[in-house]
């Protein structure tokens, strides 16, 4: 083997790319030629230093929007009225058990005075989001769904359109979770839709809203104005804090 | 070697994939995705950048899983990655960054279990290899941090085999010219030339 035959072996020696006999020729020839000794010297060195750099997964927001998309793209393929009860049940089931393991971070209302848990509000956010008739009253008027639940609930629940900051009203739906009635506002976004659950508040005060993102799911919790505020949505957390503080302000006009 | 996609638009989508289709794309292509990731932050060598580039090429990938054959689904991907990046520098008008951007960020933060030696070096090494051409930087990513064959490589750059022998013979001479320039070359264990 002559001097250059044997400097372009040897890159694909150090990657394993000769054959066992390609390289025992190759490391035979290596003997006699200090200037090939010295590059293949050089060139592990820089395979080395590469082999060193940290490699970074990919991050969660990355396979939370991925995921996303896929949902939707799936979702728009399938056609809701041929598609059978049972597999409606189901993907509705398994959307459920993803949502009710994600575990909402200092949001434990199960079992404490009747109020709703997050189980339950995402099932509220599965009923609109899988529905055929995600509400009871359609309309991005507030005037026409705030008196839609007068005698319909105990309570008269806040009603805002928020189109001009992306997320027009589509309508509202009474919910009954963990025995008790309450008022659900549904948003769009894009092709999304938002589930807004809201009670009266037992304790004072306004607190900021707190995101959640998991799988695609983002919850935010709050209470503004005297109510308790649970929203539910396949949005991402950037866009459902945009969606909080929209709601906040559009209250806060309201005075 | 020349049966995959244009280098830029015109893309041809297949038809709207059903939910079978994302299913089957979710088990074979999805598994790849940090190595899509990892590639784009390469590529990149911008994080918020890498992940608009990755989703994108990921959803790209999706219409054009119709016509995956069954072919091996990560160089399949990286190829879209590296696609969609061109795609993304002829929209935007993006070209490499100044260096100067990118110099401080390439490595990561210090590791308390490892000498200061190691992490200089790795912080030069990432800083050097950021330096690079774009086509010299890719391939020794390709190589080296995704561990792809040759023959992988000349699938995901359309090229010959021997092509990728000779260039990344090349392109590690240049990280070595780069690194030179960087490194005190007997502390670190860099051959003399």
């Amino acid at each position: 083997m002559d001097c250059p035959t044997c400097e372009a072996m040897v890159d694909a020696y150090v990657d394993g790319e000769l054959s066992a006999t390609e390289s025992a020729a190759f490391e035979q020839a290596l003997a006699g030629c200090p200037d090939c000794r010295r590059r293949l010297e050089e060139t592990r060195a820089m395979s080395g230093f590469l082999h060193e750099l940290p490699v970074e997964p990919a991050p969660d927001l990355l396979r939370a929007r991925i995921e996303r998309e896929l949902r939707t793209i799936s979702a728009a393929a399938a056609p809701r009225r041929t598609m059978p009860q049972w597999t409606k049940f189901a993907a509705m089931a398994a959307s459920l058990i993803v949502a009710v393991s994600i575990g909402w971070v200092g949001g434990t209302f199960t079992g404490r005075s009747g109020a709703p848990g997050d189980e339950d509000l995402v099932s509220t956010y599965m009923r609109v989001a899988s529905s055929d008739h995600p509400v009871d009253v359609a309309s991005t008027d507030r005037h026409t769904v705030k008196p839609w639940f007068a005698g319909r609930l105990d309570y008269s629940p806040p009603v805002h359109d928020l189109t001009s900051d992306g997320f027009p009203l589509e309508g509202g739906r009474v919910d009954v979770v963990a025995g008790r009635k309450i008022s659900v506002l549904v948003y769009r976004h894009n092709q999304h839709r938002v589930a807004l659950s809201l009670w009266p508040a037992t304790s004072p005060g306004n607190t900021k809203a707190k995101v959640v993102e998991h799988n695609g799911f983002a919850m935010a919790q709050w209470r503004h104005d005297g109510f308790e505020m649970h929203a539910v949505s396949d949005i991402a957390a950037n866009e459902m804090e945009a969606f909080a503080t929209a709601l906040d302000r559009a209250t806060g006009e309201d005075r | 070697m020349s049966d995959g996609f244009p280098l830029g638009p015109p893309l041809v989508e297949g038809p709207r994939p059903d939910a079978a289709t994302v299913e089957r794309f979710r088990a074979i292509v999805l598994p790849h995705l940090d190595a899509a990731y990892g590639f784009a932050r390469y590529l990149t060598r911008d994080p918020v950048q890498a992940q608009d580039l990755a989703q994108e090429a990921v959803l790209r990938a999706l219409r054009y899983f119709h016509a995956f054959r069954g072919e091996e689904a990560r160089p399949w991907l990286m190829r879209i990655v590296r696609n969609t990046w061109s795609d993304f520098r002829a929209r935007k008008g993006v070209n490499d960054q100044p260096l100067d951007v990118v110099e401080d960020r390439a490595a990561e933060g210090p590791d308390p279990e490892e000498s200061a030696l190691a992490s200089d070096r790795r912080r030069h090494v990432a800083a050097a290899l950021a330096a690079l051409p774009a086509d010299t930087r890719e391939i020794l990513v390709l190589r080296e941090i995704e561990d792809l064959s040759y023959k992988q490589i000349a699938s995901v750059l359309d090229l010959p085999v021997g092509t990728i022998m000779s260039r990344l013979a090349r392109a590690r001479e240049k990280l070595a010219v780069e690194l030179r320039g960087r490194l005190g070359r007997r502390e670190h264990g860099l051959p003399d030339m």
